[in-house]
């Protein structure tokens, strides 16, 4: 029985969480629905009532297409990179082959090192391979990022995983992929959904990467195309705010989308500790 | 098939460890026997069976199961099967499935795993749970899971790893009696880990002692209760554990605070320091009107005995299981006497006896 006071306490804490973190979004929502063309940023809740904001940024920003092609890649780039983390990671949390610590240290010096520092070589590089100004050339850097991200995060998972279930398939004759599959991924579900859900965000709002890969093609994700409102020298606020929740709203659809699908508990009963 | 169980001068050592867990360590368990391992903790017994198990490798030595030498075998090779103190059944699936596991992966026919679950099922009395999931179960359901598991796949030996330990008293006691029904009616090879002696006495064929990743004794339980080979083996079996005590070799015996305890000639004869370890089971301690002088710390009535407790003059304390109807008070002095005694050599606490 929780005390009622602690109950109370922590509905207060929720609410200013859900306060600081809905203020800002609140803001844009109003700034998006604020006379377009006034210089300056106009939080007047009054004059919120330019609903045709958004269909005017959605011609003028192109982004039908934009979304389109972010969807595409980003679609690609989570479920190519889950497929490879969770394989990858079972096999540095639970398998022994020589030089296993080697390449996990390698995984790490992939999170670590940030996309800035190689940004110009790696475009370099996928040139020569004629990898340049297409679909590729996003993805193909986006899966490289995730999954090193995605082996830390599985690993993560199968090392406190029950050891004994993994060593019970084991016995019962099953092989290091039966175990992986038939024993670990159906309990590893909600840590490959909340996987899921953060190579879906990471990769929608990742700006730099196809801004550089895509520059000589026609192509655009829907942050490049949100950056079209950002003027050089004077900024159309409300298209500004337009855009942005243009842009978010797909993130919010796939987050609920799949929140939903998250299974708790599913650990209970397995093993008597 | 139930198959013979070897081990050849096995050793394992653990990486980072200096010292092995087991030390060439040689037993053979024969077709068809119960065979139950115990040790206090970290005794090398739960690695005896993972080594096994193929889940843990050897350093030294060769681990034969029947004729086949399994000691680079995978786990997954063996063809044993292994009952877990978590019991590890798979949450995802039914009881059906979990006991069916190792079948479906080894493609038996979906017909035969239904019959051998049933069956498997009917014997541990699971069959209304088959479609529950592990989490729906009680304690007990849950281990007669893990039983059923291993039971299913007619392995060549099982391997059982301290089963009843999350059971209660009183389940355990019903479950043990189940295992040792069913090992004997499977016929099957078994061995079995626990750091419970009762277990250890209740269920084996044979008793293997483990200290120090190495072993003291195998022999049948009235063997190593009758005839422990050092004190070690002999404080562990029996309960309560046996008295020791430190004594002086004097004149047709050994001297306990004072008291001239009678030892045979030929066993005094093997004495060589003048000094060695006396041991007197609790139960081979009697109330007399004249012998060792104890001073009564606590006095636990179990019902059936009474254990006292008593300090000597100088010395250790000691335990003496005795009739209910006696009732020392507490700080009274009463006089006991060995009616059986054990003598170990001081250095190396190697028995003396036969």
């Amino acid at each position: 029985m929780i005390a009622r006071r602690d109950v109370i306490l922590g509905y207060v804490l929720l609410s200013l969480a859900a306060l600081i973190s809905l203020g800002p979004l609140l803001g844009v929502m109003i700034l998006a629905l604020g006379e377009p063309g006034r210089i300056g940023i106009n939080l007047d809740i009054a004059n919120a009532t330019n609903f045709g904001n958004f269909a005017d940024v959605w011609e003028k920003g192109d982004f039908g297409p934009a979304i389109r092609t972010s969807f595409i890649i980003t679609s690609v780039v989570v479920v190519v990179s889950v497929i490879l983390s969770v394989p990858a990671g079972y096999a540095i949390a639970l398998m022994d082959f020589p030089g296993r610590s080697a390449i996990f240290a390698l995984l790490i010096l992939g999170i670590l090192m940030p996309l800035e520092s190689m940004i110009v070589p790696l475009f370099l590089d996928m040139r020569r391979f004629n990898l340049d100004n297409n679909y590729w050339s996003v993805i193909l850097p986006q899966v490289g990022f995730s999954v090193a991200f995605g082996v830390f995060w599985m690993r993560a998972f199968f090392v406190q995983s029950a050891r004994s279930l993994v060593e019970a398939a084991w016995i019962d004759g099953a092989n290091s992929w039966q175990t992986l599959t038939r024993v670990l991924v159906p309990l590893a579900r909600p840590q490959m959904l909340t996987l899921a859900v953060l190579f879906f965000v990471w990769n929608w709002n990742d700006f730099l990467l196809p801004l550089v890969m895509l520059s000589g093609s026609d192509l655009q994700t829907a942050p490049m195309a949100l950056v079209t409102f950002e003027g050089a020298r004077r900024t159309d606020f409300a298209y500004l705010g337009a855009a942005s929740i243009i842009t978010i709203i797909p993130v919010v659809i796939v987050f609920i989308l799949l929140q939903r699908s998250f299974t708790r508990g599913i650990l209970a009963g397995s093993i008597k500790e | 098939m139930s198959e013979r169980v070897v081990f050849d001068g096995v050793s394992v050592t653990y990486p980072g460890m200096s010292a092995p867990a087991l030390r060439e360590v040689s037993l053979e368990v024969p077709e068809g026997e119960l065979l139950v391992l115990v040790g206090p903790s970290g005794c090398g017994k739960s690695t005896f069976l993972r080594a096994l198990a193929g889940l843990e490798g050897v350093s030294a030595g060769r681990i034969l199961i029947g004729d086949r030498d399994v000691t680079r075998v995978p786990a997954k090779d063996r063809d044993v099967a292994m009952v877990f103190q978590n019991y590890a059944l798979y949450p995802q699936m039914t009881v059906a499935q979990n006991m069916g596991f190792a079948l479906k992966v080894a493609k038996v026919p979906k017909d035969e795993i239904k019959t051998r679950v049933g069956a498997a099922a009917r014997l541990l009395d699971l069959e209304p749970y088959l479609d529950r999931k592990p989490g729906a179960l009680s304690g007990g359901q849950r281990q007669r899971v893990a039983m059923g598991r291993a039971i299913v796949r007619e392995p060549q030996a099982f391997l059982m790893d301290e089963p009843l330990s999350n059971l209660d008293a009183k389940l355990r006691v019903q479950t043990r009696a189940q295992i040792a029904t069913l090992q004997r009616r499977l016929g099957t090879t078994m061995v079995y880990v626990t750091h419970d002696q009762v277990e250890a006495m209740t269920l084996g064929d044979r008793v293997a002692i483990l200290k120090d990743g190495e072993i003291q004794q195998v022999d049948s339980p009235a063997a190593v209760y009758d005839r422990p080979v050092n004190a070690f083996v002999a404080s562990f079996i029996g309960s309560p554990s046996m008295n020791l005590a430190e004594v002086d070799v004097v004149d047709a015996g050994v001297s306990l605070a004072g008291t001239t305890i009678p030892v045979d000639r030929e066993v005094l004869a093997k004495v060589t320091s003048g000094r060695a370890l006396l041991g007197v089971r609790p139960e081979d301690l009697d109330v007399v009107g004249s012998g060792v002088a104890i001073t009564v710390e606590l006095v636990e009535m179990l019902g059936a005995d009474t254990y006292i407790y008593g300090r000597l003059s100088e010395g250790p304390l000691l335990v003496a299981r005795v009739d209910p109807s006696i009732r020392p008070a507490l700080g009274s002095v009463v006089h006991v006497m060995p009616s059986r005694t054990y003598l170990f050599a001081a250095e190396g606490d190697q028995s003396l006896l036969g």
